[in-house]
């Protein structure tokens, strides 16, 4: 969170509200919120690749609004709110594409999840991710944006057009299934 | 539960290509498309026929407005030159005529006799101070 400040200092928002240093500016943006953004797609999409598509796809959208961006919102949470979209649309155009149910898709996921070759992890890690991509989209927005990066409900709020009672419910939901899954597949 | 989530410590596992970061900032920033306002920006816009001969337009109609209402205020002024006594030869002869004055101002104006009687005795005139002749004619002597 102290990062979180210092990202979205004053001094970037000017100089991206100023045409002559705009460019620069979303250069410094692209470097600053580039891991956080990542991280939050890669865990609704689990693939790297398609996390890199999205990621692509989320600073373009940014970069083609930046001028109606006047600095009223936090420049975090107007890019966490896009790279949520943008995860979310992907999502939902997959399941369309191809012709499969949500329960279908969660399987992939899971499948995904096993064959990743960009992990570190360990078994656990692993397992809490499968657990994750069992919960609904949004409430796995909510458990990720909490539990990684201890974003704050108010902020979360923001982003997610949701009020802050109905997120820390939906958090404390994801956490019960979360136990189920373990508790499950123990 | 809880101590599973406090054992996993908010890590995901998930990990990236070695450089993938550096490498996706200087990639990403290199891809961004050139925007209207950036292609617009220091340059002079040549500036149109109308633009370039508009303020003197403006400047003609402004004088001619001015023209215009003086005009308008001189034709509006009650006594024009070409009415003045001194300009008009006309209407000199006519005050210089008894028979008009008479005629047109004295009667037209309710000048009658006993207006003039009554004038003549409140500048101290006396009956006894005038003859009558044959013809009527009034002559009047120390007045």
């Amino acid at each position: 969170m102290a990062e979180e400040k210092t990202l979205d200092n004053s001094e970037l928002v000017a100089r991206l509200q100023d045409p002559s240093t705009c460019r620069a500016a979303f250069g410094d943006l692209i470097r600053l919120y580039s891991e956080p953004l990542y991280r939050q797609i890669r865990r609704m999409v689990q693939s790297h690749d398609d996390a890199n598509d999205l990621l692509q796809n989320t600073f373009m959208k940014a970069w083609q609004n930046i001028e109606n961006f006047r600095g009223d919102a936090k420049l975090s949470t107007w890019l966490y709110k896009i790279a949520s979209n943008e995860s979310l649309t992907f999502l939902e155009k997959e399941r369309k594409r191809a012709g499969i149910s949500i329960d279908e898709q969660e399987t992939n996921l899971i499948n995904t999840i096993e064959a990743d070759t960009h992990v570190d992890g360990d078994a656990l890690e692993k397992k809490l991710r499968q657990a994750i991509v069992t919960l609904p989209e949004k409430q796995r927005l909510v458990f990720n944006m909490r539990y990684f990066d201890e974003m704050k409900y108010e902020k979360m709020s923001e982003i997610l057009g949701t009020s802050v009672g109905a997120l820390k419910a939906s958090y404390h939901l994801a956490v019960k299934k979360i136990e189920q899954f373990f508790e499950s597949n123990d | 539960m809880k101590d599973i989530l406090e054992q996993i410590n908010h890590k995901d596992g998930m990990t990236v290509p070695e450089g993938y970061f550096e490498d996706f900032a200087s990639r990403m920033a290199a891809s961004l498309p050139v925007r209207d306002w950036e292609e617009n920006r220091g340059k002079v816009m040549p500036r149109s026929f109308w633009q370039k001969v508009r303020p003197y337009v403006y400047l003609a109609a402004m004088f001619a407005g001015v023209w215009c209402m003086m005009t308008m205020f001189d034709m509006m002024r009650p006594a024009s030159p070409g009415l003045s006594l001194e300009n008009n030869s006309r209407l000199t002869a006519a005050l210089d005529n008894d028979s008009f004055i008479n005629d047109y101002v004295i009667n037209e104006s309710g000048m009658d006799e006993y207006l003039i009687m009554e004038d003549l005795y409140e500048n101290g005139f006396t009956p006894a101070e005038y003859t009558a002749t044959d013809d009527n004619d009034y002559n009047l002597t120390d007045i």
